[in-house]
């Protein structure tokens, strides 16, 4: 797809920081080019949108704080259509009730990023407390087959680097992308390196061309603003390329369905990402994301300290899934733990890809998975 | 690396502490992790804040065993005591606030930090800012001058000079403990 990249100066001077996890997401957000915010306040992700308030005045950006979820998603999607970068964060409370928005983003085919600073759930919850409990969520949680992207940062350093490709992602592929944080991640202030440049892509725009259809089965068509000129429809039913409403028509239906997944499905080598850690002679494979990866690596080394052979995978990206990457681990180990702030969402996934046995090792006491407890959960299962 | 952990009551400023601790080591260029936990109230729950600081990446950003405890209540003070490494830890307490463990064989150094704040400033509420400079000065943690940097960046401006005087105050109790 003719998407531009380019690299651009850093919007934070190049340095050493000590930061939150929310505000350095905030920070790749104006990195990435967002220019525009809607977010209504909500424990553990209040001070994404508190940095955001702060640094859109700066730089003749648009804030806005709405009157709920729903407005905020769908103000962002909104800012989408008229030519911004545009944002909102929130927790799961939040994402319950932006879902059926995201689907609308999700056919309207509207780049936009979603923050979800996990917390322990169901409902209300425990509003401090960490938990991962929303990865599935995030994927099925409007109707009908959605697509999105799904990044998982482990660290403050990835909050800001990940929050930039989430929009690069979004644009890319015109869609919902999501940053999966949790309250650990968020709330932890770390050293945030941060260099001379960030690669950002941009919008693709092809004035005269439809904006909904492309002649591959699995494109991604260029997005026109609202005043630039193109006579513009945009709408939560079916639609032909150029915007009109085709309810009753099976092939507008059909092809607009597969176009939607296939634009991701054919392409997901360009988001997903993973890191291994011990795993060239590893028998005993543990996989973990976001937080509860940097309590895994950890209780990898103290286990091969101890003489078992041990290894990380870590996924990067949630979604789209690192199907490959699940069918090599499942190849090279005997047994696979999967430690999660939530009741086996991941290691329930994995199922789909090897034959390996998958042992869960969940958490949700609203603390997060500690070193030891992944030590220990590994050692009793292998005894 | 070193991890250390503040604990005390909502209220006491315990965030404050970690976070003055973690922008003086960053200043210096380490690499920090710390992370809080608090309850959902205002005032008066149990919080920690947790500092590891090390010259390299961090694998694991938490207290997963503390070097140093320094504790501003009785109660946080029970809960984390068995936290502290059994054989090298040592517990820093504010003397007015926490009757240490007779039991416990582990190093404790009393600090009168709500004591000097009350007759020295006339406000206990920079209580925390004496303990947090008795005990980087006492492990010699970061500089001096880190650390005012840090806390210029983190207190408001009408409340600065104060701040910086409960430091000094607390640098002379840690340069008079014996470690």
């Amino acid at each position: 797809m003719p998407i531009q990249r380019k690299k651009i100066k850093s919007s934070l001077a190049p340095g050493w920081y000590f930061m939150q996890g929310d505000e350095a997401c905030a920070e790749g957000a104006i990195a990435a080019g967002c220019r525009f915010y809607a977010g209504y306040p909500i424990t553990p992700a209040s001070e994404v949108m508190i940095r955001m308030v702060q640094r859109l005045a700066d730089i003749d950006g648009v804030f806005i704080q709405m009157e709920d979820e729903i407005g905020s998603i769908s103000s962002v999607i909104g800012a989408s259509w008229a030519g911004a970068k545009a944002m909102t964060a929130t927790s799961g409370p939040g994402i319950s009730l932006m879902t059926e928005a995201v689907g609308y983003a999700v056919i309207t085919e509207t780049p936009c990023v979603i923050v979800d600073v996990q917390r322990a759930g169901p409902s209300t919850g425990q509003a401090t407390r960490p938990a991962q409990g929303d990865i599935m969520q995030v994927k099925w949680g409007p109707h009908g087959d959605n697509e999105i992207v799904a990044l998982a940062p482990w660290s403050v350093q990835e909050m800001y680097a990940l929050t930039i490709k989430a929009f690069n992602y979004a644009e890319r592929f015109r869609l919902p992308a999501f940053i999966m944080a949790d309250e650990a991640v968020g709330h932890l202030r770390e050293t945030l390196v941060v260099k001379e440049e960030v690669e950002v892509w941009d919008r693709y725009k092809a004035p005269g061309l439809p904006p909904f259809g492309t002649e591959e089965r699995n494109g991604v068509p260029p997005m026109p603003s609202f005043g630039e000129g193109a006579n513009l429809l945009v709408t939560g039913s079916t639609h032909d390329s150029w915007g009109f409403r085709k309810t009753a028509d099976p092939a507008v239906q059909a092809r607009l369905t597969e176009r939607l997944v296939l634009k991701v499905r054919d392409f997901k080598d360009e988001v997903i990402e993973t890191e291994s850690y011990f795993l060239d002679d590893a028998e005993v494979g543990v996989l973990a994301y976001g937080f509860t990866a940097r309590a895994a690596l950890q209780a990898v080394k103290r286990l091969r300290n101890q003489g078992m052979k041990a290894g990380l995978l870590r996924l990067i990206s949630i979604w789209p899934f690192a199907d490959e990457a699940i069918i090599k681990l499942g190849k090279k180990c005997r047994v696979i733990f999967v430690p999660e702030m939530n009741r086996g969402q991941v290691a329930g996934e994995l199922k789909k890809y090897t034959t390996t046995p998958i042992i869960s090792l969940p958490k949700t006491n609203g603390e997060v998975i500690e070193p030891g407890e992944i030590v220990e959960g590994i050692r009793r299962n292998m005894a | 690396m070193i991890q250390v952990r503040f604990a005390g009551l909502g209220g006491q400023g315990i965030l404050l502490m970690g976070e003055i601790l973690g922008e003086a080591s960053v200043i210096e260029k380490k690499y920090v992790g710390q992370a809080s936990s608090y309850g959902a109230e205002a005032r008066g729950s149990a919080c920690n804040s947790d500092v590891v600081i090390s010259d390299s990446w961090i694998d694991y950003p938490e207290v997963t065993e503390a070097d140093v405890l320094a504790c501003m209540s009785q109660g946080t003070y029970e809960q984390n005591k068995t936290k502290v490494n059994a054989s090298s830890g040592i517990i820093f307490f504010d003397s007015q606030m926490v009757k240490p463990d007779p039991a416990s064989s582990l190093k404790h150094i009393p600090v009168p930090a709500t004591e000097k704040a009350l007759t020295e400033l006339g406000n206990r509420m920079v209580a925390n800012m004496v303990l947090l400079g008795a005990v980087v000065k006492a492990l010699n943690l970061v500089t001096e001058e880190s650390l005012r940097q840090a806390l210029t960046s983190r207190v408001p401006p009408s409340l600065l000079k104060l701040n910086i005087k409960a430091l000094a105050l607390g640098f002379e109790l840690g340069r008079i403990r014996e470690i």
